[in-house]
């Protein structure tokens, strides 16, 4: 590994062992993923009942509650880190840590990367466990680190987005409501709160247009159903997705900079 | 009397919360309306999944509307109006009580009122929009609304302050609290009768979610005695039972006399 790459390698293990500091913090937090699979649970068993079919959409019971788990899984373990950098943008902590030998947004991925770990460890843990309970035995196991890989494909794609909803605190100082709205359309157009194969075929096109998507859906659905053609259709989308991002998330820290600047930092 | 007084004080809180709110108009304007977006992509979900598969026991899009109408408002006049409800268990612990201690003001309602969460009110016009959209605008069922909605927002109010006070025993109480809160909300905006045995005891009781939303989103739809009853009684027990543990606690509560200014 580059001298640069072990700065960050670095960053990202300190973060790591910081959470292991804190065990009941992260089982407390785990609390989260069996309120929502509990409701989950109950929302669908009933919806099946009344439908009366073992599968709709092509899913089956078992899937859906999956499906939902490895969702859940995904988005309750993110940082928060478009007001980590708001935050540091509105104090001018900012301007101490740009003068650090470090990029600020590597520094916050590996930050982010590190934090989300033990989480995702924690909340799959727990998640499965109620499930698996309920429902029955997970996916096929050789699909797992197939899903892995899409898993940290989406979770790159939402550092970019986020920190982009973060880095506009250079314009507008507040990004709560940025923050929210992005967290709403994440529940329903990147396939939280319902897969979207339960969608209207309209809106299932417009939602697999968008990224959204592919931060959570692409993993749980590759999860519940995975297969080798699936898992390489969506990888090259999210690399897609990641680069165009990526490119905006660049551009837009240069400018913010340069904004923070004229400020006087 | 007294009631008279602490109500004029209540006003004035009110009033310098929504003066301090004016000094950074954009802010507020930005989160009562994001709030107002967040709701409404929330609400999608259930859009989407009525469309499918129209009604689950009883409950369609129409009886949704009402929830979502009940519990926006509670929760946002709840959080605008008494906007330090959710951070009593940090107040606890950090010894931020002394302040309000120190003035000759109940503590409690002090404590609660003296911050003000914008967001809340872009959930209190959210609630009002499902409402209206939901369409029964008759005089009594507008009156349903409001009596249905203020109970709904004591429960929830009550319930906040009875689980934060536990700071005082635990020290803190801040993940629990938020834990809670959580589990409320997300018990709240769904159809009750998608629980049954132990699931929905435990919502009629230790975590009274039925009381914040399906219960007074029945009262609205259909006015019932014994509705209207169990409301007022899990209501008033809640807030005499919220009040007396933090009465109790305040006995245990003790800081390291930190100078602290309030802003």
């Amino acid at each position: 590994m580059s001298r640069r790459g072990l700065k960050y390698w670095a960053i990202f293990k300190t973060q790591l062992i910081n959470g292991f500091a804190y065990p009941g913090d992260l089982l407390a937090r785990s609390l989260s993923i069996i309120i929502f699979l509990w409701v989950f649970l109950f929302l669908w068993r009933t919806t099946y009942r009344a439908v009366g079919q073992e599968r709709i959409a092509g899913l089956s019971l078992r899937d859906t509650l999956w499906y939902l788990m490895l969702a859940e899984t995904i988005v309750l373990s993110k940082p928060r880190l478009s007001s980590t950098i708001a935050e540091a943008v509105r104090d001018g902590s900012i301007a101490y840590l740009l003068n650090k030998p470090y990029n600020f947004l590597l520094y916050q991925l590996s930050v982010g990367l590190g934090d989300s770990i033990l989480r995702l460890a924690f909340n799959a843990l727990a998640g499965g466990l109620l499930v698996g309970l309920t429902v029955g035995p997970p996916p096929p196991l050789w699909g797992w680190p197939l899903t892995l890989v899409t898993v940290i494909a989406a979770w790159l794609i939402d550092f970019c987005i986020a920190a982009t909803i973060g880095l506009t605190a250079f314009v507008t100082e507040d990004v709560a409501a940025f923050e929210w709205i992005y967290q709403k359309v994440t529940f329903i157009l990147g396939g939280l709160l319902i897969p979207l194969d339960f969608f209207p075929a309209w809106l299932q096109a417009v939602a697999q247009a968008l990224p959204f998507a592919y931060t959570v859906y692409g993993p749980a659905r590759l999860f519940v159903e995975p297969d080798g053609g699936r898992f390489v259709t969506l990888l090259l989308t999210q690399g897609a997705w990641l680069a165009a991002l990526g490119m905006l998330l660049a551009l837009l820290y240069r400018k913010g900079v340069t904004w923070l600047t004229i400020n006087g930092g | 009397m007294t009631m008279r007084r602490e109500l004029t004080f209540l006003l004035a809180l009110w009033k310098a919360n929504l003066l301090s709110a004016m000094e950074y108009r954009a802010a507020f304007i930005s989160q009562v309306i994001g709030m107002m977006l967040n709701n409404a992509v929330y609400f999608a979900f259930w859009v989407i999944f009525f469309d499918r598969f129209q009604e689950v026991r009883g409950w369609g899009l129409d009886e949704m509307l009402l929830l979502f109408a009940v519990v926006a408002v509670s929760f946002g006049l709840g959080v605008y109006l008494f906007g330090n409800v959710m951070r009593i268990a940090e107040a606890i612990a950090n010894g931020r009580l002394d302040y309000y201690l120190s003035l000759p003001r109940p503590v409690l309602l002090h404590l609660l009122a003296s911050r003000s969460i914008a967001s809340g009110f872009g959930d209190f016009l959210y609630g009002l929009i499902c409402f209206a959209v939901a369409g029964r605008w008759t005089p009594d069922a507008v009156a349903r609304f409001v009596v249905g909605s203020l109970l709904s927002m004591i429960v929830f109010l009550s319930f906040l302050i009875l689980v934060q006070s536990l700071a005082f025993w635990m020290g803190s109480a801040t993940l629990v609290s938020a834990q809670a809160a959580n589990a409320l909300l997300t018990f709240s905006l769904y159809p009750i009768t998608l629980f049954d045995g132990t699931a929905k005891f435990l919502l009629f009781t230790i975590l009274p979610a039925a009381f914040i939303g399906a219960v007074p989103a029945e009262f609205v739809r259909t006015f019932s005695w014994s509705t209207l009853a169990h409301l007022l009684l899990a209501a008033s027990l809640l807030l005499a039972l919220a009040v007396a543990l933090f009465q109790r606690g305040m006995r245990r509560y003790e800081s390291g006399s930190a100078i602290q200014v309030q802003v």
